[in-house]
């Protein structure tokens, strides 16, 4: 019975999101307000899903869930949802929330499709139980999230961008905020990203290194990635303040930025070798 | 003339090299080669033997990879020369740009006229009925309430504000970027004088432990250019290490849940911590060295006890039953004339025929060999030899006897693996780490926003005119400047 009910919050959720997605989806295409209300209703209800479900997690395996790839992922959708509905109520710029809500999605649905092994509750290994771990991955994906969103904006800014400089029209791009806004809102939650991806991937990580294996950097694959991620975000942050380089270019680098984090934290479970390598254990 | 231009050094250095290095641009293409040249890191194997990358990439490459240094590219010239780059990169910029960023930020003017105010980019002006010093004042209490800090000045055309908040937000890149050096300075100070050691420990047993010894010298070899050299050798120390226990715990399912180890540490023979509990990331932390739980294993060169049987050597059958004998304990073998004692074990044994010696091959227990010395029970010696566990049948044949004696079994003895670090770099490294934190945190979050006021007396009314700036974050500065032109109104909020 127990390990039932984070499971039944999490197929909640999954069918919440979609709901989420599609009328934010809905209220971009038909600027009904009455729609819009509905999405942020539908989204707080999703993120609060999602929150049942890692509480229940949390109860179950009697630790912080987030110590597979099964129970980061769900983290990083409700990360980024509460993330979304701040920005939501900050700036009351609802049509970007088809965008955010698609990446949650995608999320969701790429953790429904987890082979079992990797959504099954398992016992930490020795080198898992501290809590340098648990605030590592925390941070870290407070990081992820931030980086999501501004990967969204940096998409609609690329599309967006694009119109303005041709003078185009579109009725569903009309609707997207205006360009400097959007770039604006990138580097905001690139900022963000950035400071708890370098508190958590970077300083917290080297923190749990040191008292587990007593080095505090080993360039092992996912270390090393962290690292590429981190310059690639350097990168942006200096790309907008370069001539040349504002705009356009930075959006490509928060793109990049993004793939990298993906890389990060799929590819290296899955396609390299090492220590981390959450599915190799 | 730019900065750059009256800087002395730039002369000797030569100003296109130090344009290069203080451009942004650089930057860019100095922290997307670092992530590139990266990535080819994770790809290719670190740190793999030769045979290993002639399986993998065959001989032509392999040579290749050797020559550029791709298998520990991480400790390759180049991979430093890009850290090098990014280093002076920084502070090359730093140089550039610090000084008149510092004096814009602190000697902001403070007197203008309405015209400066109307180029800003977000300006509004207001007409009041208050009496021009009234307004003033009444803007100042306004500005003041928002946490400006303020200053004025008067001119012919009335008084002007220059109100400004989160100066030091402007500071916070230069924070990031002194830190990063810092953390480098603590890595390299690491790579000097850290040091790295581990060690197999037993339980009962006494172990002193290494330090490193550093000797500074000067070093010729390259070049003939003399450098600064650190060699370092180890040393014993005072400081001496016992195992009292180890053991595994186990969750319900069998898997391992944590190894622990219970140590005392002593110093000068005197016992400075008694009974300390370490297990995987909780080390133990004495006078800068730090023990960490990290392997454990079962000894490669000795045993708890052995266990042997005789038999007849013409039958091959068993005489008697299988007895146990202790290391390094004589033993009567029960119905015979004959005792034994266990004096030696390797895991995995090898010869070397150049010097004549038995040693383990590997600490896995892939071939166990023991080293068996007989006796008559009236001491005279009967013979030593090896026996092997995989081989029953060699050697075994007890001199002048009918008896073979057969190795059957052994108990190993675990060890746990230790590692010991001493690292005074780590301080260093911390520090930068926290004070990065801290200086993103000011880049980010904390605005350098900065209103002029003029204010003037018109033809019926009071004018004032009241302009802003911020480095960033537009949006959210053009509302607060709304609010601020409302309060002054005397619109209620
Ligand atoms: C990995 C290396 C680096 C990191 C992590 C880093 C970090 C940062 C951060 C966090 C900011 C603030 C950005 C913002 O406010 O949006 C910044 C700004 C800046 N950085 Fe770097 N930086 C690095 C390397 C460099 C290098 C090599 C240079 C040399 C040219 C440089 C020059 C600058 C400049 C000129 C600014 C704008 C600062 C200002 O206007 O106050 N950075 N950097």
């Amino acid at each position: 019975m127990k390990v039932i009910m984070s499971l039944l919050f999490f197929d909640m959720a999954f069918w919440f999101y979609l709901a989420t997605m599609l009328f934010y989806f809905a209220y971009w295409i038909t600027k009904k307000e009455l729609l819009g209300q509905a999405s942020t209703v539908l989204a707080i209800i999703s993120t609060f899903a999602i929150f049942m479900m890692l509480l229940f997690r949390t109860k179950e395996s009697g630790h912080a869930p987030f110590s597979n790839l099964y129970e980061s992922m769900t983290f990083f959708v409700w990360v980024i949802s509460i993330a979304y509905l701040i920005m939501e109520f900050k700036y009351k710029l609802r049509v970007i929330g088809a965008f955010v809500m698609a990446i949650a999605f995608i999320a969701m649905f790429a953790t429904s499709k987890l082979p079992y092994r990797f959504q099954d509750i398992q016992p930490l290994n020795p080198a898992l139980q501290s809590i340098w771990f648990e605030l590592h991955v925390f941070s870290a994906f407070i990081g992820y999230a931030g980086f999501g969103i501004a990967f969204g904006m940096a998409i609609v800014y690329l599309i967006k961008a694009r119109f303005e400089e041709r003078k185009a029209s579109n009725f569903l791009i009309d609707r997207l905020p205006f360009s400097n806004i959007l770039d604006e809102l990138s580097y905001k939650s690139i900022a963000w990203g950035f400071i708890f991806f370098t508190l958590g991937a970077l300083v917290l990580g080297a923190v749990w290194a040191n008292k587990a294996w007593g080095t505090y950097w080993s360039w092992d694959p996912k270390e090393t990635w962290s690292l590429i991620t981190w310059f690639i975000y350097a990168a942006y942050l200096h790309a907008r303040v370069t001539r040349g380089w504002r705009g356009k270019k930075a959006a490509y680098v928060a793109v990049f930025g993004f793939l990298s984090t993906i890389f990060l934290y799929w590819g290296v479970s899955f396609v390299l070798p090492g220590l981390h390598a959450y599915a190799s254990q | 003339m730019t900065a750059s231009e009256k800087n002395p050094i730039v002369k000797i250095i030569g100003g296109k090299i130090w344009g290069l290095f203080g451009s942004l641009k650089f930057t860019l293409f100095i922290l997307f080669s670092l992530a590139i040249v990266s990535v080819i890191g994770t790809l290719l194997q670190q740190n793999q033997s030769l045979q290993f990358y002639i399986a993998e990439y065959g001989s032509k490459w392999t040579s290749l990879i050797l020559h550029i240094g791709l298998e520990d590219m991480y400790h390759a010239w180049w991979f430093s020369m890009l850290l090098v780059f990014l280093v002076s990169n920084i502070i090359v910029c730093t140089i550039d740009r610090f000084p008149p960023k510092w004096k814009a930020t602190l000697e902001a003017k403070v007197d203008v006229d309405a015209k400066f105010i109307k180029n800003l980019t977000n300006n509004h002006t207001i007409a009041l009925q208050d009496e021009p010093q009234a307004a003033k004042e009444k803007i100042f209490n306004i500005l003041h309430k928002k946490r400006y800090k303020i200053k004025e000045a008067n001119n012919t055309e009335g008084v002007s504000l220059y109100a400004s908040k989160g100066m030091i937000g402007r500071f916070g890149s230069d924070v990031v970027h002194v830190s990063l050096l810092l953390i480098l300075v603590g890595v390299i100070v690491g790579s000097i004088f850290g040091f790295k050691d581990s060690g197999a420990f037993y339980e009962g047993e006494v172990t002193t432990i290494p330090v490193a010894d550093f000797q500074f010298g000067i070093d010729k070899s390259w070049h003939g250019i003399p450098l600064p050299k650190v060699e370092r050798q180890k040393k014993a120390s005072a400081i001496q290490l016992k195992l009292d226990k180890f053991w595994i715990d186990y969750y319900e399912t069998g898997q391992i849940k944590q190894y622990n180890s219970v140590l005392t540490v002593s110093d000068d023979g005197r016992e400075v911590i008694k009974g300390k509990q370490i297990w995987v990331n909780a080390p133990l932390h004495y006078k800068g060295l730090t023990f960490y739980q990290s392997s454990y294993g079962l000894a490669y060169d000795r045993v708890k006890e052995a266990q042997f049987f005789l038999q007849d050597s013409k039958t091959k059958k068993a005489v008697g039953s299988p007895f146990q004998v202790d290391w390094n304990m004589p033993y009567d073998i029960p119905g015979t004339d004959y005792r034994i004692k266990v004096v030696s074990f390797v895991s995995d044994f090898a010869y070397d025929p150049t010097t004549k010696t038995i040693y383990p091959k590997s600490a896995e227990h892939n071939n166990p060999a023991i080293n068996v010395e007989i006796y008559k029970k009236d001491g005279k010696p009967v013979g030593s030899p090896w026996l092997f566990y995989n081989m029953p049948e060699l050697f075994t044949q007890i001199p002048g006897s009918n008896y073979e004696l057969v190795f059957s079994g052994y108990k190993g003895i675990v060890y746990t693996g230790l590692s010991i670090n001493r690292d005074p770099g780590t301080v260093i490294v911390w520090s930068g780490a926290t004070l990065m934190i801290l200086g993103c945190l000011m880049a980010f979050f904390i605005f350098h926003k900065r209103v002029w006021v003029h204010v003037r007396k018109g033809r019926n009314e009071t004018e004032v005119h009241l302009g802003g700036m911020i480095n960033k974050n537009k949006f959210t500065f053009e509302q607060e400047l709304l609010e601020i032109v409302e309060s002054i109104r005397g619109v209620k909020k």
